[in-house]
């Protein structure tokens, strides 16, 4: 009798100690797991493109009846405006048809003046419309998921862009989703020129809704309003393309408020400019090595 | 033979319960909205779902659990990988440490518990991110995903309840 409770109490402290040791050894695995992510190999991006493979589906098929309640409740609301927002919309389209008229005739001038100077044209855009099916936002990280169908062109790098400006880029490409992370993710950093003074600069988000602007220059002539658009400068992202505007322009704290509302994605473009190479070799390097 | 398999098959399952509507309620959180700024105060439910499981029902909601929750976290946030699972270990052993002393308290008491911890856990893991990417992330975001967090812990502890009182207590 007293050998039984003995080996019990021997094996009840087995027990409390492997429990210990298991909660020890999942701590490390934690700070591992954060060490090898913070080296960014290709190891580490296939293993999330799988992973993310993996548990989307389950996240799609949780979201249809959300949707559909957001659609009904959207259905309803519609109806009050319906008169007021199809009269701002024939206006638009009136608006919208000068200006197409007045972009042919420059489009036609441009590319005249370009073959006069000899000037080599940036690669066709390429979209690829996908749908989102999952957000996440906090202090900690910024970032989307989308569905983007079976042998889709979409590679990691290429931008998101919303119908009113760049929102994100591509971040990991599975099978069929992908993750984007948006341009208020700490790990965004894009190189953007302000359109009015020329001023160029880095838009670094900071898991805020308003990324900031860095590495401006100190004489840069800045005010709120100034609109933000891509530099092309590492030739990942193309030039031009719309970010957001000015709002701030207090000292080591220039913010940018998007065009692109980023908590209201719900289908994303995404842009092949043909510029992916900068990244698709940083891979290669990678698994050579080098 | 074929009644005994049966009963222990609709045990496992019991026995994984908490798991899976812990899973449920994870993967329901990240489910876009379409709310002006809520996607950026979005609330960490897998710290309710650990320490509502390890307070009530520690013996089948096990460290083992705890892990995959937080790995499947992990793999659909863009943050740091590995941070979610830091978070959760450490919520389920501030948990486990004051299981004694709330178990079978009124929920008020929980909830104070709750707010209390999972500041705790919050803090930590803004540290360790922080740390991370050597900067200091936006405290006022995480000031509001905190309190988000703990104002939707009664209605996540409701359905765990419904779980635990209807579909696991009588068979464990």
């Amino acid at each position: 009798m007293k050998r039984r409770k003995s080996l019990f109490v021997h094996f009840s402290h087995i027990r409390l100690l492997a429990k210990k040791f298991a909660i020890v050894l999942l701590f490390l695995t934690a700070f591992v797991m954060m060490m090898i992510n913070k080296t960014d190999t290709v190891i580490v991006e296939k293993t999330s493109s799988i992973a993310t493979d993996a548990i989307s589906p389950l996240i799609d098929v949780l979201s249809i009846p959300a949707k559909m309640v957001a659609a009904v409740y959207d259905y309803f609301s519609d109806w009050k405006n319906i008169r007021k927002t199809n009269l701002l919309l024939l206006q638009e389209n009136e608006r919208l048809q000068n200006l197409y008229a007045r972009a042919r005739g420059l489009e036609i001038e441009n590319k005249l003046l370009a073959e006069l100077m000899n000037y080599a044209t940036p690669p066709e855009a390429k979209y690829t419309t996908v749908r989102v099916i999952a957000e996440e936002g906090d202090a900690f990280s910024h970032s989307l998921i989308a569905y983007i169908g079976p042998n889709s062109p979409i590679k990691r790098g290429q931008i998101a862009i919303s119908d009113k400006g760049v929102v994100g880029r591509v971040e990991n490409v599975g099978n069929i989703y992908a993750k984007i992370i948006l341009v208020s993710d700490i790990n965004s950093k894009i190189p953007v020129v302000v359109e009015r003074s020329r001023d160029r600069g880095i838009l670094s988000g900071d898991n805020t809704p308003t990324p900031k602007l860095i590495f401006v220059p100190r004489e840069a002539d800045l005010v709120p309003g100034d609109i933000v658009v891509t530099s092309g400068v590492a030739g990942v992202f193309p030039p031009g393309l719309p970010i957001g505007k000015i709002v701030s322009t207090a000292k080591n704290n220039i913010k940018v408020k998007t065009f692109g509302n980023l908590e209201q994605l719900e289908y994303l473009k995404i842009v092949d400019y043909d510029l992916g190479g900068l990244i698709e070799n940083d891979g290669e390097n990678l698994q050579d090595g080098r | 033979m074929g009644d005994e398999l049966q009963e222990n098959l609709v045990s496992g399952f019991r026995r994984l319960l908490p798991l899976l509507v812990s899973l449920f309620v994870l993967l329901l959180s990240y489910i876009p909205l379409n709310v002006g700024y809520f996607n950026n105060i979005r609330p960490m439910v897998g710290l309710a779902c650990v320490y509502f499981w390890i307070l009530n029902r520690s013996d089948i909601f096990n460290v083992f659990s705890v892990f995959i929750l937080a790995l499947v976290n992990d793999i659909i946030s863009s943050g740091p990988f590995g941070s979610n699972l830091f978070a959760f270990l450490l919520m389920y052993i501030l948990t486990a440490n004051v299981q004694r002393l709330l178990n079978g308290k009124p929920f008020s008491l929980c909830w104070y518990g709750f707010m209390a911890l999972s500041f705790a856990v919050f803090f930590a893991k803004w540290l360790v991110v922080s740390i991370y990417y050597r900067q200091a992330m936006p405290w006022a975001i995480l000031l509001f995903s905190y309190s988000v967090t703990v104002a939707v812990y009664p209605f996540i502890s409701l359905l765990f309840a419904f779980v635990q009182n209807k579909l696991i207590a009588d068979e464990v």
